[in-house]
């Protein structure tokens, strides 16, 4: 009997079991204020709640502050230590809360999280100019660097010590008290109109609604139908007055959203909707009304030439342009308009194919800018015959990532061990300890791979923790979030070419992120200039495509053969498809943007239209493309921080084609000499040395952009 | 291609905010672009608990042999003690039949056999379960045997066939929990006895202190009818009120 009650209880207790804490965290105090001695000092993520990030968020800004003020205060000589090293010191608190905030509130967000986030931004960016404009700090930094010939730096150090100061320089450091209130002036205008310039597009973009019935459906798919369907009952019962409840009962929505416009535009053999919805997105911020963005455009953009001139730069593109890669406008220029002909010319043939179309279908019209979805897609399926839904059999979640991770290991000899023990923010988030070949700890990669409900969209890579020689050997903790398909029922994931391409992207990042080995967390990693660090991303792609390297991951998920020749010739084809178009309406965009930023102060300006006009007249852009972004709803260049940037990405791109032109010139896409170069010379370096100066030590030379013609198919 | 290009953007937005403050802007690009993030928390519930079991199966395939099956048998015995109150309340009212040991031993092992059968074709497929159906009908079984347990002094004959056919039912109520709990499909055949082994033990640990409690309790002047009936009829009530609820989910 002793012995049954015995088992019995043994069983109870076995049962209730429950996981144990991971950590020797207290529960009744705020995680952001205790040491984390997690494994791999990763976030303990069961463990931090919504309440805890602004109590953080204050402290760490309060230390923040203090730390500075005793750099300042400190009664010795300015030196590199006590005062650069020193500042590299500061703001761990606020860094460790910032990092799981941001990450969190971008990829398991909530109302709450969101919220926090728009009341975050203000107290942030008012504390980060606190920091630059801080007079004493700059007083300083100056004595350092007015004597740094004398003083023994290394090759690194004297670059953090250039970079510092030039961030000072560049919040207006260097100017009188009467530049500097001019300066805040402008700045505080442009602000204003930047604001001003979103909330108008939001209001536009959201004011356009395509209601239609049951018999405006005309070849649109069963999904798309869904989805319009879905989007209408939403709207439905987000409204509370009943007589608009009515406007959208059995009825279907589209709206100027990419998401929603796009598959309307390819399906729907309604061309006069096709026309009224495609004028809807190109003519936001163009309506004449109160959202109207034209004189807000033209008026951000002048603003920003008198802030450059006061600044002693010709333009705001020279301003802009001298942290980048690409150093001043002519060079941006130059290679935008080596592009842009060839693009042009192949966008051109592309009209003249899908006219073809038209004319065999005895329609009686030109080809206009929405006709182009439609009739593309008509040209897609007739040319390149290419079944997506043939390819993902092979492309399943865990192929695909056998084939980064082999990738990466062939190139450079890391190894990937997944973790299982470790509690994460959400149970798709999985997690892999990265070691080098010689069995190094490298760091921590995080892959977030599933669309989810509460996640942002679009694909992104960041990191949870930075990497630092400074106070011993810190490894980084790097996340890459994307939005593939949840896998449905007991199948896997099954990725489209497109997602496996977004995975080796975003893992070229994480890479960048990994890989990195620098004494200043600060220059660690992907903190090098925006036209450069796509480059280490978009370079890993390259792989992805190769016939030799998908051979060996894409299998069928359920016979396990390995994906056939000719289903990979055909894939590698249809990357030439619409290169034209895809080509143009980028490069048009990023013309106007440098166009817009090379205007002197004293331009007589008052609407973007006209400027648009002239300038793409200039340039020769067929009426069927518009620019990807039209002046009045460039929130990239007008908006957010993309001004006289723009470009960036082609210039990346010329980048990774011209760098992976270097293996295939080798005839071995894994010459292990050349893949040490690509390891030493990019991935580690951080922004530690000059960005053309690494390019050329891993390259042997400049870049150019035939390789780039060539991979996009424009070169004949 | 196009697609490629949107979330190459969107790569930059978020990357270039990495550790300064994401600025109002780049919320009106992504809202913009994107549309507004609607929060349906039954719809994240639903994800989240569809990525919990992936979680589980990811963790379980990374263990060994005898890890694996460990897991599955505390898994089956979770599964009774302490969440499956409706099994337990249905083994409980096999034991206040007749606290007879063969006679008891004879039920639980009609029911035991009866619901690995279920367990294992709908484990693999054979059988198709609706969920809901079959929790009400599990309630009903209980709420039956609760009758019986009033109406007759001792099992009757047909008695191990009822709880024979019971069982078929708790089986498939086995089995729904199981599949969403995940099973993988290496070592399926093991994993799947090993869960059944732990749902026996459970079944058996609540014979166990259902008995102990009762010798301690009432020590030797225990006695069949007193505490028979009552009991039954409280376990019926509860079966009843289980299964209108359950009835009433159903519509």
């Amino acid at each position: 009997m002793k012995k049954l009650f015995f088992v019995t209880t043994l069983l109870f207790l076995f049962s209730c079991q429950e996981n144990k804490n991971q950590s020797n965290l207290k529960s009744d105090i705020n995680p952001f204020f205790q040491e984390w001695n997690t494994p791999f000092g990763v976030p303990p993520f069961t463990m931090i709640k919504d309440e805890h990030y602004m109590p953080a968020f204050k402290k760490g800004m309060e230390e923040n502050i203090k730390e500075i003020e005793n750099i300042v205060n400190n009664s010795s000589k300015p030196t590199f230590s006590n005062t650069i090293e020193e500042l590299e010191r500061t703001g761990k608190l606020l860094s460790k809360v910032q990092r799981t905030f941001s990450n969190l509130a971008s990829s398991n967000t909530n109302p709450q999280l969101q919220e926090l986030q728009r009341e975050l931004s203000p107290l942030l960016s008012s504390h980060y100019d606190k920091i630059s404009l801080n007079e004493g700090l700059f007083l300083r930094i100056e004595k350092i660097w007015k004597e740094k010939e004398k003083i023994n730096l290394t090759k690194e150090q004297r670059k953090l010590l250039e970079d510092t100061r030039k961030q000072f320089v560049r919040s207006g450091a260097l100017l009188n008290n009467e530049q500097k209130s001019k300066i805040t002036e402008i700045n505080a205008k442009i602000s204003e109109l930047t604001t001003q310039f979103g909330q108008n597009l939001l209001a536009e973009t959201n004011g356009f609604e395509l209601i239609l019935e049951k018999s405006d459906l005309e070849g649109l798919s069963e999904n798309v139908i869904a989805a319009a369907k879905e989007a209408a009952i939403q709207k439905m019962n987000q409204e509370k007055n009943k007589e608009k409840k009515k406007k959208y009962q059995e009825k279907y929505l589209f709206t100027p959203h990419r998401t929603s416009m796009y598959p309307f535009l390819t399906e729907s053999s309604r061309r006069d909707l096709r026309k009224k919805l495609y004028n809807s997105y190109i003519l936001r911020g163009d309506n004449n009304n109160e959202n109207d963005n034209k004189e807000v455009a033209a008026k951000i953009a002048k603003l920003r030439a008198e802030k450059a001139k006061l600044m002693g730069y010709e333009t705001h593109a020279h301003f802009v342009l001298e942290e980048r890669m690409l150093k001043t406008p002519e060079e941006v220029y130059d290679l935008l308009i080596q592009l842009w002909k060839p693009a042009l010319n192949r966008a051109k043939k592309e009209v003249a194919d899908m006219q073809s179309v038209v004319d065999s279908e005895e329609k009686d019209f030109k080809i206009e800018a929405w006709d182009w979805w439609q009739y593309s897609e008509k040209v897609r399926k007739k040319k390149y015959d290419l079944d997506e839904s043939a390819i993902k059999p092979y492309l399943s979640i865990d192929n695909a990532l056998k084939g980064v991770f082999n990738t990466t290991n062939k190139l450079w000899g890391i190894t990937f061990t997944e973790i299982y023990d470790i509690d994460m923010y959400h149970p798709d988030a999985r997690i892999w300890e990265v070691n080098d070949k010689d069995g190094t700890h490298l760091g921590i990669f995080i892959g977030d791979y599933f669309t989810r409900s509460n996640k942002r969209g679009g694909a992104w890579m960041s990191s949870f923790k930075g990497q630092s020689n400074l106070d011993g050997r810190e490894r980084p903790i790097v996340v890459n979030v994307c939005n593939f398909p949840a896998p449905v029922g007991d199948n896997p994931s099954l990725l489209s070419f497109e997602n496996l391409i977004t995975l080796f992207h975003e893992f070229g990042h994480a890479m960048h992120g990994i890989l990195t080995d620098v004494t200043y967390g600060s220059m660690s990693g992907t903190s090098g200039p925006r036209d450069f660090t796509e480059f280490p991303a978009q370079i890993l792609e390259h792989w992805a495509s190769e016939p030799e390297v998908m051979k060996s991951f894409a299998t069928h998920y359920k016979t396990g053969e390995p994906i056939p020749e000719n289903l990979i010739n055909k894939i590698l084809k249809a990357s030439k498809f619409n290169q034209g178009f895809i080509n143009t309406e980028y490069l048009a965009a990023s013309l106007l943007d440098m166009d817009w930023h090379t205007i002197s102060a004293d331009e007589d300006l008052k609407n973007s239209n006209q400027f648009e006009e002239e300038s793409m007249i200039k340039y020769g852009l067929i009426s069927e493309i518009a620019p990807r972004y039209r002046s009045t709803y460039f929130a990239h260049i007008f908006s957010g921080g993309y001004s006289s940037g723009y470009y960036s990405y082609v210039h990346s791109a010329v980048l990774d084609s011209d760098g992976f032109e270097a293996f295939k010139e080798t005839g071995d896409v894994f010459n292990p000499d050349l893949a040490d170069k690509l390891r030493t010379h990019i991935y580690e370096k951080g922004s530690t040395e000059d960005a053309m100066e690494l390019y050329i030590k891993f390259r042997g030379k400049k870049p150019m952009i035939e390789p780039l013609l060539k991979v996009r198919g424009l070169n004949n | 291609m196009k697609l490629l290009n949107i979330t190459l953007l969107y790569f930059c937005l978020f990357f270039s905010s990495l550790v300064y403050p994401h600025n109002p802007e780049d919320f009106v690009i992504s809202e913009i672009e994107q549309g507004k993030l609607t929060f349906e928390n039954e719809k994240i519930a639903s994800e989240y608990n569809a990525a919990l079991k992936r979680l589980r199966i990811r963790r379980i395939n990374a263990m060994s042999w005898g890890e694996k099956n460990i897991i599955f048998i505390k898994a089956g015995f979770e599964h009774i003690l302490p969440k499956g109150l409706d099994h337990i309340l249905f083994v409980l009212g096999l034991f206040f039949s007749c606290l007879k040991f063969s006679s008891l031993l004879l039920q639980v092992t009609a029911f035991t056999f009866a619901h690995s059968i279920t367990l294992i074709l709908a484990s693999q497929g054979l059988i198709q379960i609706h969920g809901p159906l079959v929790e009400a009908l599990i309630a009903l079984s209980i709420v039956w045997i609760a009758i019986e347990n009033c109406m007759f002094k001792k099992p009757n004959n047909w008695r191990p066939i009822v709880v024979f056919t019971f069982g078929l039912l708790h089986g498939l109520g086995f089995a729904s929990v199981l599949s969403n709990y995940g099973l993988p499909k290496d070592n399926f055949i093991s994993l799947l006895l090993a869960f059944n082994i732990g749902v026996e033990i459970g079944q058996l640990s609540v014979l166990i202190m259902a008995f102990i409690l009762i010798k301690l309790t009432l020590n030797k002047s225990w006695k069949n009818k007193k505490l028979r009936i009552p009991v039954s009829i409280l376990i019926g009530l509860v079966g009843l009120f289980w299964f209108s609820e359950r009835i009433i989910s159903l519509f």
